[in-house]
């Protein structure tokens, strides 16, 4: 079961129930979460007909119909759609994901909707990212070097390009950071599992001449060592990404620097 | 974007916070190998354990006082409870959020670890070096 | 103004130098190069600067470095001003050709994870009508690749280099309207999404990045979040766009979702086959073949289909066969779209064709400026006049550097190139922290205004019905091939819905996160640029580039060698026509001006 940060002092409730109105055989059930801090209301679980006939293969299309033609209030972030953006990630039939790459298929019986887990929401599906924002700045994400730059490019073998593989594809959609339990007890101090993917895909990085540096302000107790390789990062991620790795990786190059 | 409650700070200085404490790479390092240490040495405990059993109080006694196995023992008492020690810090750091009570609480890990460990340690020792 | 009730909004003030709207590749490079330049600088943008539409560039960024085939600056050149079809301007493509080398270098510097040659150097992949030899080929390696994920990797890099320095960011915070008075642009009204604050921000100059207006058709490639803000706020502000009519549709967006296929899928050899399994572009560009320019393919693709020899049970698409590439090679340089084609069609690549079908991708129209990225508003003695303190730049702008079609991998150099140089330009007109003269007329009142209206409105129609019945229009009436009479019909049409538009209520009336509401205003925006597109496309009585007329199937270069300027009348709710002359002069005189010649590829 998912933990949702759910507003001060108020409960889960059972919502509105939108019925189905185009007498389609071809019935889903969508549950979503909804909670509008404007009206002083219990969050509370929404429950929509979706005819799948008329609708789109993915969780996204299913949740951009019912707010084009049945209740235009859900709010939701969107963009891409093709799960390069990572605007829609939520928490979809128990597992965090993108809603445009997420099959409706793959859901048996109801599909249940709730934002991403254990983050402040603004309303219904959007979180307040603003944390793992800052997380991920306070990481300096560019390349930091002290040589004289080249009239051309830094030249990088295509051996020490392909370090960069399986890193450089995050899309900061936090559906990692998100799923990481250490990340829910210790989110303010714990780094979480894209933003040490994000800091390893710069450690490694043959260009970059900070690695040490780079090592030095990630050696803490809590920015790195929170991590206890629990692995759900990785189931995790809409991209195929293994941040638990990345972070192995880490504390290697920090044993590897003292010995 | 929100940011929201009493806490005024911009939310890249909540994040940067105290700064990194530079360590924590020898607590990893040292869980890891007292982890390692500790697959021989507990293997070595239930043999030990085993040898003793149905054995007399006096057989017993001599077994532990041999200097091999009172050295494998006392390796085994350190390495399992610094294992144990660092372990629990890291439920503590985990799960316990009021900084006092947290502070408290590493403390008291500390003194029970070392406690019981110097007490183990001091019963081979009585009983190696002739009780 | 008369039911406006101000107070019923907080409003917080800004004072910058330079407010930049949109945080795409464009709108992060001018950020950063206003705040280089010492110049107090705030970004704003509706979405997080990495969810922005760059992100979704696929195949490269053009830049003649040469590192894996002879090339040159002028070779990129002469094939911009062929692709554009000769209606861009020739002294806004030297400056994008000459400093496209540089801008890379300086992406690389920033970190980019670009692939590598066995030297160490960029990897570059050929891309569809970038030749050598001017033009005469063969082809050129042009287009500078990570993978298929460039625009990802070209984002994610300019949003951490943006962070090195003091620039502002103003994160989903969606800009209403420009402040304009006396023709001179003194800011940006916005909204904060958060709690729906309106935030004014003085600015001595403001820079629109925002992007195109591709989701004003049904099937596009475009994000749910290209809806041409900017470029709807420039008409508003009294200004004229241009070349509306020229629309790119890619020839490889997947059958039914839309998703990009880039076309660097065939400049790694990928080739497009017929019902009859033939590869038919050998027959329509018999040298550049699969890797002609985009309108050339998605035109021959279209008579493909409308010939009968389509694919599927239908026979309304074209199968793009990988499955004889090397799967190593797919791998390591196309694994984006081998992701994909998997989830959006179910395609296993290595084994099996992709499904697909000509989309919109790319507008080459939008706001004029000249290649310093000022925003140009001809008068009666300068058709290239400037709008003091207004600039625009990326794919919101036509500098114009695409003209009449866009070749494939040079919109992400246009972002850099322009991104840039608007960052260097407003470093050479501000000094920085000079204080701002108070408004003396109702600019911001009217922001405000045109939002409160948008919330209070009574009607019968929601936006999204209102949205699918333009894009509808659009699809049908102005798609790959046009027609006079499927136009004008269009042009009614679309006019008609323009009409109808204050029939829309919102149902959210909250202020916190009011996505309802945002859509509002967005399909406002949108549905005055489909009007200027389906309208100037009714207009132009030729066939060039993106712009293929049946009933004019040829250049006309003595009648319509100029640009479209539309402005809009929006107390009557009128499109107006009006005309700008192509630029037939070069930057230096190190290249002449390229003169107009068949197109062939």
């Amino acid at each position: 079961m998912v933990e949702l940060a759910l507003p001060k002092n108020s409960v889960l409730t059972d919502g509105k129930n939108w019925d189905d109105t185009s007498g389609s055989s071809n019935i889903k059930n969508f549950k979503v979460y909804r909670w509008n801090p404007d009206d002083g209301k219990n969050p509370r679980m929404d429950s929509y007909q979706v005819d799948m006939d008329s609708c789109g293969p993915m969780v996204l299309d299913a949740i951009i119909k019912i707010k084009s033609e049945i209740d235009p209030t859900l709010t939701f972030r969107r963009s891409c759609r093709e799960g390069i953006c990572g605007s829609c990630a939520m928490n979809i039939d128990g597992s965090n994901t993108l809603a445009c790459t997420k099959a409706i298929a793959d859901v048996k019986g109801d599909v249940k909707i709730y934002p991403l887990p254990h983050l402040q929401v603004i309303k219904d599906l959007v979180p307040d990212l603003t944390n793992f924002y800052a997380q991920h700045a306070s990481i300096e994400p560019w390349l930091k070097t002290t040589t004289v730059e080249p009239e051309k490019e830094w030249l990088q073998s295509p051996e020490e390009r392909s370090k960069l593989d399986g890193l450089y594809e995050c899309i900061l959609c936090a559906c990692c950071a998100t799923s990481c339990p250490s990340y829910w007890w210790n989110g303010d101090r714990y780094l979480g599992p894209a933003i040490l993917l994000q800091s390893y895909r710069w450690l490694i990085d043959s260009r970059d001449e900070a690695t040490g540096e780079r090592l030095d302000d990630l050696e803490d107790p809590f920015r790195l060592y929170r991590c206890h390789t629990i692995m759900n990062c990785a189931k995790a991620c809409p991209k195929g990404l293994s941040p638990a790795k990345a972070i192995a990786s880490i504390k290697e190059m920090m044993v590897e620097r003292r010995y | 974007m929100s940011s929201n409650g009493s806490d005024m700070r911009t939310p890249l200085g909540k994040v940067r916070g105290l700064g990194s404490a530079k360590d924590g790479t020898s607590h990893f390092w040292q869980q890891r190998l007292t982890g390692l240490a500790n697959l021989p040495l507990s293997l070595f405990f239930m043999y030990s354990i085993y040898s003793m059993a149905g054995k007399s109080y006096q057989e017993a006694m001599a077994f532990i006082a041999s200097p091999l196995v009172s050295v494998m023992l006392i390796l085994f008492i350190a390495s399992s409870v610094y294992h144990m020690k660092l372990g629990m810090q890291v439920v503590l750091e985990d799960y316990i959020h009021g900084e006092k009570m947290k502070i408290l609480l590493l403390i008291l890990n500390a003194f029970f670890a070392t406690f019981i460990g110097i007490a183990c340690i001091f019963s081979i020792l009585k009983i190696s070096f002739g009780a | 103004m008369a039911n406006l009730n101000l107070d019923a909004y907080d409003i917080v003030e800004h004072e910058y130098d330079v407010v930049v709207v949109g945080a795409g590749g464009a709108g992060l490079r001018a950020t950063l190069g206003s705040a280089q330049a010492g110049l107090r600088t705030a970004c704003i943008s509706k979405v997080f600067p990495t969810r922005s539409h760059t992100v979704a560039a696929q195949g490269g960024v053009a830049a003649s470095l040469g590192n894996m085939s002879p090339d040159n600056w002028k070779w990129h050149m002469y094939d911009t001003v062929k692709g554009s079809d000769w209606l861009g301007d020739q002294d806004a493509i030297e400056y994008l050709c000459r400093n496209a080398p540089k801008a890379v270098y300086e992406l690389e510097h920033f970190g980019v994870p670009f692939s590598r040659t066995e030297e160490g150097k960029i990897y570059q992949r050929p891309f569809g009508g970038m030749m050598q030899n001017f033009g005469e080929g063969p082809e050129a390696q042009r287009t500078c690749a990570a993978a298929d994920r460039t625009g990802h990797a070209m984002l994610h890099t300019l949003y951490g280099q943006s962070l090195r320095y003091d620039a502002e960011f103003f994160i989903e915070y969606f800009a209403i309207d420009l402040i304009m008075e006396k023709g001179e642009c003194k800011g940006v009204v916005c909204i904060n999404m958060d709690d729906g604050k309106i935030h004014v921000f003085r600015s001595h100059i403001a820079i629109m990045a925002t992007g195109g207006y591709g989701r004003t058709f049904f099937s596009c490639t475009s994000a749910h979040t290209c809806t041409g803000d900017g470029n709807a706020m420039v008409l508003r502000a009294g200004i004229g766009l241009q070349d509306m009519e020229f629309v790119q549709f890619h020839p490889t967006g997947i059958y039914g979702a839309g998703c990009l296929i880039t076309e660097g899928s065939r400049g790694e050899g990928g080739i497009l086959i017929n019902s009859e399994g033939e590869r038919f572009m050998e027959r329509y560009a018999p040298s550049a073949k699969d890797l002609a320019s985009r309108d050339v393919v998605s035109r021959a693709m279209t008579i493909e289909i409308r010939e009968g020899r389509g694919v599927g049970p239908d026979k309304d698409h074209i199968y793009l066969h990988l499955d004889h590439l090397d799967p190593a090679l797919l791998a390591e340089r196309l694994p984006g779209i081998s992701e994909s084609a998997k989830v959006f069609a179910g395609v296993d690549v290595n084994k099996q064709p992709i499904p697909v079908l000509p989309t919109v991708h790319y507008n080459m129209g939008g706001i004029p400026t000249n290649y310093h990225g000022e925003v140009i508003d001809p008068t009666a003695d300068d058709t290239n006049a400037t709008v003091p303190g207004l600039m625009a730049i990326g794919e919101a702008a036509c500098v114009s550097v695409h003209g009449a079609n866009r070749l494939g991998s040079n919109s992400l150099i246009d972002l850099v190139v322009f991104g840039r140089a608007a960052g260097l330009r407003a470093g050479e007109l501000l000094k920085p922290n000079q204080p701002h003269a108070p408004l003396t007329e109702n600019g911001q009142e009217l922001a405000i205004e045109r939002l409160d209206h948008a919330r209070y409105k009574k009607g019968s129609q929601t936006t999204a019905g209102m949205r699918l019945k333009m894009q509808k229009v659009m699809q049908s009436n102005c798609a790959v091939f046009r027609d006079g009479d499927i136009l004008k019909e269009g042009v009614t049409m679309i006019n008609d819905i323009w009409q109808q538009s204050n029939d829309i209520e919102v149902t959210d009336k909250s202020l916190v996160w009011n996505s309802d509401l945002l859509e509002c205003l967005e399909f406002d925006n949108l549905i005055s640029q489909a009007v200027v597109t389906m309208e100037g496309a009714e207009n132009r009585k030729e066939s060039r580039g993106g712009h293929a007329r049946e009933d004019y199937p040829d250049r006309d270069d003595k009648d319509w060698m100029k640009h479209t300027l539309a402005k809009v009348d929006f107390d009557k709710k009128k499109a107006n026509l009006t005309y700008r002359p192509v630029h037939d002069f070069t930057m230096t005189e190190e290249i002449d001006y390229i003169k107009p010649k068949k197109r062939v590829y």
